[in-house]
């Protein structure tokens, strides 16, 4: 029932804003691989595909779930097969090695993005999908979310302290707000062994211009920058709580014990919502749990530094795109693209998105001054207001990874980072006390080894 | 058996007609057939499988390569494996001790006549019967260096310690945990076993030596010890085994102590999946148990 109600809902205001032209040449059937494999998340896509149909009636979409682990290996079967689909949802590092690998039809994908209006996207999230020229793309950047410092602004203002937001702030505010003897903590960064860690020290590696490899692919690990990174991390871990931490640390936070933490938009509920908070430790399981202590004005007194600069601005977040897998028949490509322009159009943008608040962001700054984005089913965004979201989607406009170098996806560094080279060097830096040279040498052997 | 079956009249009989003897022998293995078939499907032929993925370099997608005894030097040249052989010698010897001696004095008090014995005696019994994976938790909490009850008693209120520190995580005192906690939750199956051999004592042996004077400890050390001899000799040589493969109680509790079978699962299953590493470091645990039972049986129960 909500599911047709909403297909009028959109119909009708697509209709009324007139984005969707009707001019048609022949009927049309395509494929569309989606990642978003959960069942009400497909009901929702089927919801949208449904209303497009509708509105192109010479178009038909089979929506087709395909487990994210394996978008990668479908494709290239469904290459070699020779029946790709003509639109399917890649996870931005997957898009940039299949456009290397030239499944992707790169033009199709440019006109699309040029048509739309490059300078309506983050440039962070259409670089990262860059062929590497500055012109062209693999793939048209979606959705993603977004990793930075979260911190108490009310805190802040009241020690005076600047954002969060460049090395030296960084550092001044977790010494100030490091205070053991009260049980209050800096900041949480990663230093456990796992991919937490890897993804708190990529900003601040990054934001050092610190790379693991160049684009041609050759180990760049052992640079001054990358020492300076470390060492850095290494003194920042000292103003985090005890022992070595992860990401469940963030609870801290929540109870009021901690300034600053690193997270990516899905603690955005957690903040916001009690009931969300709560669930995230008793759920079904544990239904006579009380469930974590919630303080609401948490959200109100929270901010987000999306980008931390020292040499160059650095952010860190995951973006899923939409890409044009090549296609014989020019009438499949210009469909998926019809239906990428619908899916674009605000109403059936925020529908998209509404499926996971916090979790997928818009990548056209433009939404999130929309009133319908703002209020989204769970009510988390009413939380954060327009201003505040612009901020935290803000990140996107300098999204920087270890795994993409110019256009050129470096197949090593998801090896690298699966092998957990960095978060073990990291570990044994701020946890057993290794001498950083010494760990250096040893994770860029561990590199050279994998790389063999 | 044989004797008893050849002094029986023979009988001609057809082939099909077998002697109760013989027809006891087939019904025992019939009903024997179905557990040799299950072990031997699922421990005997994964252990030879296991000895024989040893000798190669294991490859998910293709073909494995035969490399001899490349794994086995690989491992014994390997500084990371006397780590975690040490790690795990520790580790075995200190909790067996512990709960060996824990479940021997909690079984010697619950040998006493006192009120409520019933209810104690099945309240103790909780920590071995209690999911592993819901008392780490407990135990996570309560080591909680921000939030937990151990770090706010030993700083805040007795103030013995000056910071707060996280006892789990830091690599330097997690093996201790891994310790207290393998005692904690394994002295109950001590206790059992110790409290059904002290009920069996004959209680003249004590009246006896109490006549002649012999004080408590006396009597503890020539009445109960040697009377217990067999029981704790048997209960170390298990908890040995069991302890010395344990994964669980020590994996999840913390990631910081690198017992063999820790190190071994490491090495085969994460990062670059090393499978016949892996084969060769469970073949070379298996391996020193092994030489550590005959050992043990041999020399020290003297079976």
């Amino acid at each position: 029932m909500l599911a047709i109600m909403l297909m009028f809902l959109i119909a009708g205001t697509v209709f009324a804003t007139g984005e969707v032209e009707g001019a048609s040449t022949g009927p049309v059937e395509i494929e569309f691989w989606t990642t978003l494999t959960e069942s009400d998340r497909m009901a929702t896509l089927q919801v949208l595909i449904d209303t497009f149909e509708i509105l192109n009636p010479d178009i038909s979409i089979e929506l087709i779930p395909v487990p994210e682990n394996d978008m990668a290996s479908q494709m290239a079967a469904a290459a070699a097969a020779g029946n790709l689909p003509a639109f399917a949802e890649l996870a931005a590092e997957t898009a940039v090695a299949l456009g290397v690998e030239g499944l992707l039809d790169v033009d199709a994908t440019t006109d699309f993005i040029n048509d739309l209006g490059k300078s309506r996207f983050y440039q962070g999230a259409l670089e990262l999908v860059g062929v590497g020229d500055g012109r062209n793309y693999y793939s048209v950047p979606y959705h993603g979310w977004i990793q930075g410092i979260w911190y108490r602004a009310d805190w802040f203002a009241e020690a005076g302290l600047a954002a969060p937001d460049t090395w030296e702030n960084i550092l001044t505010a977790a010494k100030y707000f490091n205070q053991p003897a009260n049980n209050q903590w800096g900041i949480l960064i990663g230093t456990t062994a796992e991919a937490f860690t890897e993804q708190c020290f990529t900003q601040f590696a990054r934001s050092n211009d610190a790379g693991l490899f160049d684009k041609d692919g050759n180990l760049i690990f052992n640079s001054p920058e990358m020492r300076e990174a470390i060492a850095y991390y290494a003194e920042l871990a000292k103003y985090t709580p005890p022992g070595p931490q992860t990401w469940r640390a963030r609870d801290y936070y929540l109870e009021g014990k901690m300034a600053m933490f690193f997270y990516s938009t899905y603690i955005m509920d957690d903040l916001a919502i009690e009931s969300v908070a709560a669930g995230s430790l008793t759920g079904e399981n544990f239904e006579g749990l009380e469930g974590a202590f919630f303080d609401p004005e948490l959200v109100n007194n929270t901010r987000l530094a999306s980008i931390i600069t020292h040499d160059q601005p650095a952010g860190y977040g995951v973006i899923d795109t939409l890409g044009f897998p090549k296609q014989t028949d020019p009438a499949a490509t210009a469909a998926a693209q019809k239906f990428l322009q619908y899916l674009f159009t605000p109403n059936a943008y925020v529908t998209f998105l509404h499926m996971a608040p916090g979790g997928m962001n818009p990548v056209l700054p433009e939404v999130t001054d929309n009133p319908r984005f703002l209020n989204d089913p769970k009510g988390v965004y009413t939380h954060y207001g327009p201003e505040k979201l612009a901020e935290i989607t803000g990140g996107l406009e300098s999204i920087q990874t270890f795994g993409i170098v110019e256009g050129n996806r470096i197949d090593a560094a998801s090896l690298i980072f699966a092998q957990q080279i960095l978060p073990q060097m990291l570990y044994a830096i701020t946890q057993e006390g290794a001498d950083i040279d010494r760990a250096m040498a040893a994770a860029e052997a561990a590199m050279r080894d994998l790389m063999d | 058996m044989a004797d008893v079956a050849v002094a029986r009249p023979r009988t001609p009989r057809s082939p099909k007609s077998l002697t109760p003897q013989q027809r006891d022998a087939r019904l025992g293995w019939a009903l024997i057939l179905p557990a040799i078939t299950i072990i031997g499907l699922l421990v005997i032929y994964p252990i030879i499988y296991n000895v024989y993925l040893s000798f190669f370099d294991v490859s998910l997608m293709g073909a494995n390569t035969f490399t001899g005894l490349e794994n086995h030097i690989g491992v014994v040249t390997d500084g990371e494996f006397w780590q975690a052989v040490l790690t795990t010698v520790i580790y075995v010897i200190f909790s067996v001790l512990g709960t060996v001696m824990l479940g021997l004095g909690v079984a010697i008090v619950m040998n006493k006549e006192f009120p409520l014995r019933g209810v104690v005696r099945s309240i103790i019994l909780l920590p071995y019967v209690a999911p592993v994976i819901a008392t780490v938790f407990a135990w996570q909490f309560i080591f909680d260096p921000v939030r937990g009850i151990f770090v706010h008693l030993t700083v805040e209120v007795l103030g013995i310690v000056q910071d707060r520190f996280n006892l789990i995580g830091n690599p330097k005192t997690s093996i201790i945990v891994a310790v207290v906690y393998s005692i904690w939750k394994n002295f109950p199956f001590a206790y059992l076993m110790i409290l059904s051999r002290l009920q069996a004592i004959d209680a003249s042996l004590y009246e006896a030596a109490e006549i002649d004077g012999a004080g408590a400890w006396h009597r503890f050390i020539h009445i109960t010890l040697p009377e217990l001899q067999f029981i704790i000799g048997s209960l170390v040589l298990l908890r040995v085994i069991w302890n010395f493969n344990k994964f669980e109680e020590v994996y999840l509790i913390t990631e910081n102590v690198k017992v063999l079978s820790i190190y071994t699962y490491l090495t085969a299953f994460t990062g670059s999946l090393d499978l016949g590493r892996g084969a060769t470091l469970a073949v070379i645990q298996f391996l020193i148990l092994l030489i550590f039972i005959i050992y043990y049986v041999k020399k020290v129960l003297k079976w």
